[in-house]
């Protein structure tokens, strides 16, 4: 770990200032552009990366969220202008945050949320982005709550939901070294190297407790509703569940 | 009438959802637009963030609300036993600068804050 976590050294630095010259001094078809473009979305994937990790909802693939981050960060490189004054990174940050916002706006489908909230969260988001074209701003909470006839705290909670925020998936211990907190570090089983190791330990897993975590994780069924089901109490469910999920971590553990 | 709300809570990463929840109403009561509503609710979790960072286990983090005629306000603050300046060299403070208007880091009595403010007739592009 460095003293400056997250930060660039001083040859990083001196790089980005000569790759962002030799951009803003090619002309647009020049042959070597993309390949100095690149090296800049390279040398600023970290931050990217660390918006993702900052922004991304509950259950949301990491990846996902990086590569639409991703995206932001192109268009920034694109529209920088080094005479501004302003040093890249601040630039881009909320370019690629922006990217980032839209792509929850959009894709609310994958929330796991009550049908009630999940419609409010679907309204309030349609129309931001109706009101915002409108007006050329977006609107504020009192806006969005008289046009659609809901409260303020109505408002607030769709868009508290639509990020959906696990306060475990990046579990800043205070201890924890920077990298580690921000690293590749999940409590659940979120990231796609998990998924890969999960599939021989699934495969081994008895029958009934393979259908309960594809009832409770795909089918995103209650216990309840599980319980019902399967003809068994809704303890039952909650036990066999606690106890798939323990073996499982414990499999990706010793994986 | 003096619009203020403080949150305290113990040093637990599980309580950063109720900063941001008090940021998102604080921010719709300054009026602010939902993007920057969004920003402010970014910006505290980064905040809350980085002063944990620096905090005993057993220590308290205060987040202090103050909608004034033209801004938000909002500081947050931790026991912070080095006694050093956060570094600004790091992906978070860049985060802080690109979401708030100002930021700025004081230390007292072993005590970091971050003050952030929001313009109230600040907006920005979708």
């Amino acid at each position: 770990m460095t003293d400056h976590p997250g930060g660039w050294s001083t040859e990083q630095r001196a790089r980005e200032r000569e790759l962002l010259a030799r951009l803003t001094s090619l002309d647009p078809e020049h042959p070597e552009r993309a390949g100095v473009r690149d090296e800049l979305v390279v040398l600023h994937l970290p931050l990217v990366r660390y918006l993702a990790h900052r922004y991304r909802s509950q259950g949301e693939p990491l990846d996902d969220v990086t590569q639409v981050g991703t995206l932001g960060l192109l268009k920034a490189v694109d529209r920088f202008d080094p005479e501004r004054g302003t040093a890249f990174s601040t630039f881009a940050t909320p370019t690629i945050i922006g990217e980032i916002k839209r792509h929850y706006r959009d894709n609310t489908w994958a929330l796991r949320l009550p049908r009630g909230l999940k419609e409010r969260v679907l309204q309030v988001g349609r129309r931001t982005d109706e009101l915002t074209v409108a007006a050329g701003r977006a609107p504020t909470v009192a806006e969005l709550a008289e046009d659609l006839d809901l409260t303020d705290e109505e408002v607030i909670e769709a868009i508290e939901a639509r990020h959906a925020y696990s306060a475990e998936s990046f579990d800043p211990h205070p201890d924890a070294g920077h990298d580690e907190r921000f690293g590749a570090t999940e409590a659940g089983f979120e990231s796609v190297e998990d998924l890969a190791s999960l599939q021989p330990l699934l495969a081994a897993l008895p029958e009934r407790e393979r259908a309960i975590l594809a009832l409770r994780f795909t089918e995103e069924l209650s216990q309840a509703q599980i319980a019902d089901r399967l003809g068994i109490s809704q303890m039952h469910v909650s036990r066999l569940l606690a106890r798939t999920l323990a073996q499982l971590r414990a499999g990706l553990a010793d994986a | 009438m003096r619009d203020e709300v403080t949150l305290t809570f113990g040093v637990d990463t599980r309580n950063m959802g109720l900063a941001r929840t008090v940021a998102a109403t604080m921010a719709a009561r300054a009026g602010l637009t939902v993007d920057r509503l969004e920003d402010v609710r970014l910006a505290v979790d980064e905040a809350v963030s980085q002063v944990i960072s620096e905090a005993p286990r057993d220590g308290k983090v205060a987040c202090r609300f103050e909608v004034t005629a033209d801004s938000l306000l909002i500081d947050v603050t931790a026991p912070n036993a080095s006694g050093r300046y956060p570094s600004t060299d790091t992906f978070g403070w860049t985060v802080l600068r690109a979401l708030v208007d100002e930021v700025s880091p004081d230390i007292d009595d072993s005590t970091l804050t971050l003050r952030l403010r929001v313009h109230r007739a600040t907006t920005v592009d979708v």
